[in-house]
């Protein structure tokens, strides 16, 4: 090979072990001593050294990021339970779980999983709906705006990459912050102050969001003093596809089309960077600013060139940027790129640099010669920039050029299959959870749980985020955020639908999103929560008209460090809840997604965050009219609780109140609530309920308050009628957070038919709607009873966070 | 070079300048009473005095709510003397990205002041002003501009007084 100046040649033929990792160390290429070596062999047979160059690509290309080499690579795991250990080795522990249970549940409507940029299921018969969640933590940790801009641009892209390019319809946004009331002085040195980040977060989801035109529709945050240094980012995108457009194709010959934004040196090592912790010394260069307007543009210009079917396959260009976007195109085949000819913001960039530079809004393209100067055109006329760089080949090889000059040429199937399976332990202890001591509160304590449940950061309204979003842009979001009675006065919507009428001419149809996150009792026990996420996104999409047998999930893992055995294992005990709660939901994981690492260092000391997956839901409704909201609809309605209440307080919002020690996270029973979310769809459709709201953070007490002070109803609720496993106190009925519960309100003359629907399941009738505007509260067993008025509660929720 | 600062109408609320007091407060600091924002452009190339003025009016400022500053630089620094009407004060905050970052506002700028007809080459640079009042050390707006104000990854800022 002829080599440019301005390309080195990376000495590692004669290096040494030691000098191995140095070199990965100092080149931050974030790879292993056995990677090294096995990268050595590889030149040691192509008898000279790498460039510059190579060794980016197939770091890169090997990156936890690309790779997720820790969730597919060996893992030796034991559990503990009980003093009883069980080992297992996993070879691929997503393909054995998560994807396990999709390929076992073999649905006919889920059209493509877990190989595309998203997960796409069908929505009519000729329309499917893509779905995808991403994580951008850690460049949110460093730059809060840009960061969260530039997650939530990154994920509408994987939706314009999906297949041929779907058409985004809306955002969701999840986040995971340390507290807001911190003091400054508690903060470290070198971290932002939480509420610095959650309005450098917020902003940025609102202004790239809003800038493109996407509503942004559901979300949720979760404050814990263990997300300040290291925050959650969580952002997603749903948007609609033709079925004809889900299949790429790329032929040898097939031209490389580089669209979008220009390369600069925004975000290099973005993709190895997310396998290395977060220090004081962050790299500058791995923050990447966004620009919503060039991406505005590519989409419409590329959609317009995908119903000509001027290209045949289309990617993003993410984590990794062209070095990824190009070798996943052509990894099957190979392929030949010119760097010089890739458009620059300015000139000195290393071909290195170019090629995994992650500057944003760029997309890459497979399109056949024919079609060359039509494609151009069509992005033109758009004002977007658009140049070939290159050609797919026939070779297997990855060929790139700088001046005519070859700087790197490499076997695709060793970059791509190349890379050595890590074997890592994991080990996860199952904690023994033991029932709480008997928690008897006073009629007046009561109470005062209730509003400081209400008040609570994890309950209260998220009024101030919601509100700077533009949900309503496209103008087909039929269930919102906020419901109530007017926009003082409303109450947390459990799920969003989208009605895509202005996209699909004549439909009928919706799409229900939710989530479900309960970190809290990953800090007991991660099948739990793994369980409980799963739960509680179905659950809220039932709430609003969601069909559990046209649902579908997508998982986002944020863990610790994997190389520590305990972290690992927590993981791998929530990914076998993923497996068993898929099945026993009978509800495929579509996508999915992983940031491991999540660690940080000050000084000595190593923070690691308290494990997280969030659970992101999505199906279809055949009638967008059979959709419901939360808050009540009429006094003298009939209040109903389906599901059964249990003494589980482990994790809850009224055990951190009470400082309660020692109590059982709640546990997950699909075969009791299967059946009752089949019946609420049912009954919806038959229009037997006018409202529902599930029961989570804050237990019922929470959940019943938010459907009346939203309303303007005041409500009467027996607590003796109140179904229980176990024999508990009115506190513990009250403020309980078991799964599997809904409050529903039915008119009394459908009572009979509403119950009917649910014969032989867990239903009972505890309270009435009144026209008084109190909630009221009562158990004459215990002889408790507590009044407050609504609009007291609806101060104690709105209050929290309002900056 | 010219400067442009677009700052709110006095009769309007400068919510911007009214959130970051709040934060001002919110820190632990005290000792500010007001502050007043600006939106920053700095903008290189050989433009007469009154293409810039039409820029600003009809580009960077809002007719209704907004008002503008131009100020004429040498080019090393944007330290120039305003009228200052943003706010009773005699410190300044200004925070513009570090060379090398990308400045997408900058872009759009460029492409919207070619399409307002002026066909010279420019370079434009955004940032942000916050005129303080109060009474303070240089230690405690040290603290504000690094802790609210700028992020010092990609952001520099500069303390500047107020002619």
């Amino acid at each position: 090979m002829k080599f440019v100046t301005n390309c080195n040649i990376v000495e590692i033929l004669n290096l040494s072990d030691k000098q191995l990792l140095d070199l990965s160390k100092r080149k931050v290429l974030s790879l292993s001593l056995t990677e090294m070596k096995t990268v050595q062999e590889y030149f040691k047979k192509l008898k000279r050294n790498p460039t510059d160059v190579e060794m980016e690509t197939i770091a890169q290309t090997w990156s936890e990021h690309c790779k997720h080499k820790t969730l597919t690579g060996i893992i030796e795991y034991i559990q503990i339970k009980n003093g009883k250990k069980t080992k297992k080795t996993y070879n691929n522990l997503l393909k054995e779980t998560i994807f396990k249970a999709t390929v076992e549940l073999n649905k006919k409507w889920c059209l493509s999983v877990f190989k595309d940029n998203a997960g796409i299921i069908d929505f009519d018969l000729k329309n499917g709906v893509a779905f995808k969640v991403e994580t951008h933590n850690h460049p949110s940790a460093l730059e809060p705006y840009g960061g969260s801009a530039t997650g939530i641009g990154g994920v509408v892209r994987d939706i314009l990459g999906v297949g041929l390019g779907a058409k985004p319809l809306a955002n969701t946004d999840v986040f995971c912050f340390g507290d807001p009331t911190t003091k400054p002085s508690k903060v470290p040195k070198g971290v932002h102050h939480p509420k610095r980040i959650i309005k450098g977060v917020v902003s940025g989801v609102r202004d790239y969001g809003n800038r493109m035109g996407i509503p942004t529709v559901n979300g949720s945050v979760y404050f814990d003093h263990d997300y300040m240094a290291n925050p959650l980012v969580f952002c997603g995108t749903m948007g609609v596809i033709p079925k004809n457009k889900i299949e790429k194709k790329v032929s040898p010959g097939d031209l490389i089309l580089v669209v979008g934004g220009r390369t600069g040196r925004d975000g290099i090592h973005g993709a190895t960077f997310s396998s290395v912790q977060l220090d004081q010394s962050s790299d500058v260069s791995a923050v990447q600013i966004g620009n919503p307007i060039v991406e505005k543009k590519v989409l419409d210009a590329m959609l317009s060139a995908r119903d000509l079917n001027l290209y045949r396959a289309v990617t993003d260009c993410g984590a990794g940027g062209l070095s990824s976007a190009i070798g996943e195109l052509g990894e099957k085949i190979g392929a030949v790129v010119c760097l010089d000819k890739v458009p620059l913001k300015y000139d000195g960039l290393y071909p290195w640099e170019i090629w995994i530079s992650e500057a944003q809004e760029r997309m890459v393209f497979a399109v056949e010669p024919k079609n060359k100067k039509k494609i151009i055109e069509i992005f033109k006329k758009e004002n977007v920039e658009a140049v070939f760089i290159g050609q797919f080949t026939k070779d297997k090889k990855l060929v790139l050029k700088y001046d005519k000059n070859t700087v790197a040429n490499i076997d695709m199937p060793f970059l791509h299959d190349g890379i050595p399976k890590p074997t890592r332990k994991a080990e996860c202890k199952i904690k023994e959870e033991k029932l709480q001591k008997t928690v008897k509160l006073t009629s007046s304590e009561l109470l005062m749980v209730l509003k400081k449940s209400l008040a609570d950061l994890n309950v209260c309204s998220k009024e101030w985020i919601i509100r700077q979003y533009d949900h309503e842009v496209l103008g087909q979001t039929i269930i919102k955020p906020l419901q109530g009675n007017n926009i003082e006065i409303s109450g947390p919507g459990d799920g969003a639908v989208i009605f895509p009428y202005a996209v699909i001419k004549g439909t009928k149809k919706g799409i229900v999103l939710s989530n479900g996150l309960n970190p809290s009792y990953g800090k007991i026990n991660t099948y739990k929560m793994a369980a409980s996420a799963i739960e509680e996104a179905l659950r809220n999409a039932v709430c609003v008209g969601g069909n559990i047998e046209k649902l579908a999930i997508l998982d986002n893992f944020c863990w610790g460090n994997p190389n520590k055995p305990e972290i690992l294992g927590s993981l791998v005990c929530s990914a076998n809840a993923c497996y068993e709660m898929s099945k026993a939901f009978s509800v495929p994981f579509i996508s999915g997604k992983d940031s491991l690492h999540n660690e940080y260092s000050i000084g000595d000391k190593k923070f690691s965050i308290s494990p997280v997956l969030l659970i992101s839901a999505v199906g279809v409704i055949e009638d967008v009219a059979n959709t419901i909201t939360m808050p009540f609809k009429n006094s003298g309605n009939k209040v109903y609780i389906l599901g059964v209440t249990r003494n589980e307080l482990g994790g809850s919002v009224i055990s951190k109140i009470k400082n309660i020690k020692d109590a059982i996270v709640p546990n997950v029973y699909p075969k009791e609530s299967v059946p009752i979310m089949k019946g609420i769809y049912k009954a919806i459709g038959k229009g037997l309920i006018e409202s529902c709201h599930d029961a989570s953070e804050g237990g019922l007490a929470v959940a019943v308050s938010e459907m009346s002070f939203s309303s303007g109803y005041g409500v009467n609720i027996n607590i003796d009628h109140i179904k229980t496993a176990d024999t508990m106190s009115a506190a513990e009925i009250l403020f309980s957070e078991s799964n599997g519960r809904f409050i529903v309100e039915v008119e009394p003359k459908n009572e009979s038919r509403f119950k009917e629907i649910f014969k032989g399941l867990s239903v009972s009738e505890v309270g009435c709607v009144s026209d008084n505007k109190f909630v009221i509260f009562e158990s004459q067993k215990e002889k408790v009873k507590f009044k407050e008025k609504l609009i007291n509660l609806l101060n104690a929720w709105k209050h929290t966070i309002n900056w | 070079m010219f400067s442009i600062e677009i700052f709110t109408k006095s009769g309007f609320k400068d919510s911007r300048g009214g959130h970051v007091l709040a934060d001002i407060v919110s820190l632990g600091f005290n000792c500010i009473n007001k502050v007043g924002y600006c939106n920053l452009y700095l903008i290189d190339g050989k433009l007469l005095l009154n293409e810039a003025k039409l820029i600003a009016s009809c580009l960077l400022s809002d007719k209704i709510t907004e008002s503008y500053n131009i100020a004429k630089c040498d080019g090393k620094d944007s330290n120039c003397s305003f009228n200052n009407n943003v706010v009773a004060s005699k410190t300044m905050i200004e925070v513009l990205y570090k060379k090398g970052v990308t400045d997408t506002v900058s872009s759009s700028v460029i492409k919207a002041v070619k399409d307002l007809g002026i066909n010279k080459d420019i370079k434009v640079k955004t940032g942000h002003r916050y005129y303080l009042s109060g009474k303070f050390s240089k230690t405690v707006l040290d603290n504000i501009a690094c802790k609210l104000l700028a992020n010092t990854l990609i952001q520099e800022y500069k303390i500047k007084s107020v002619k």
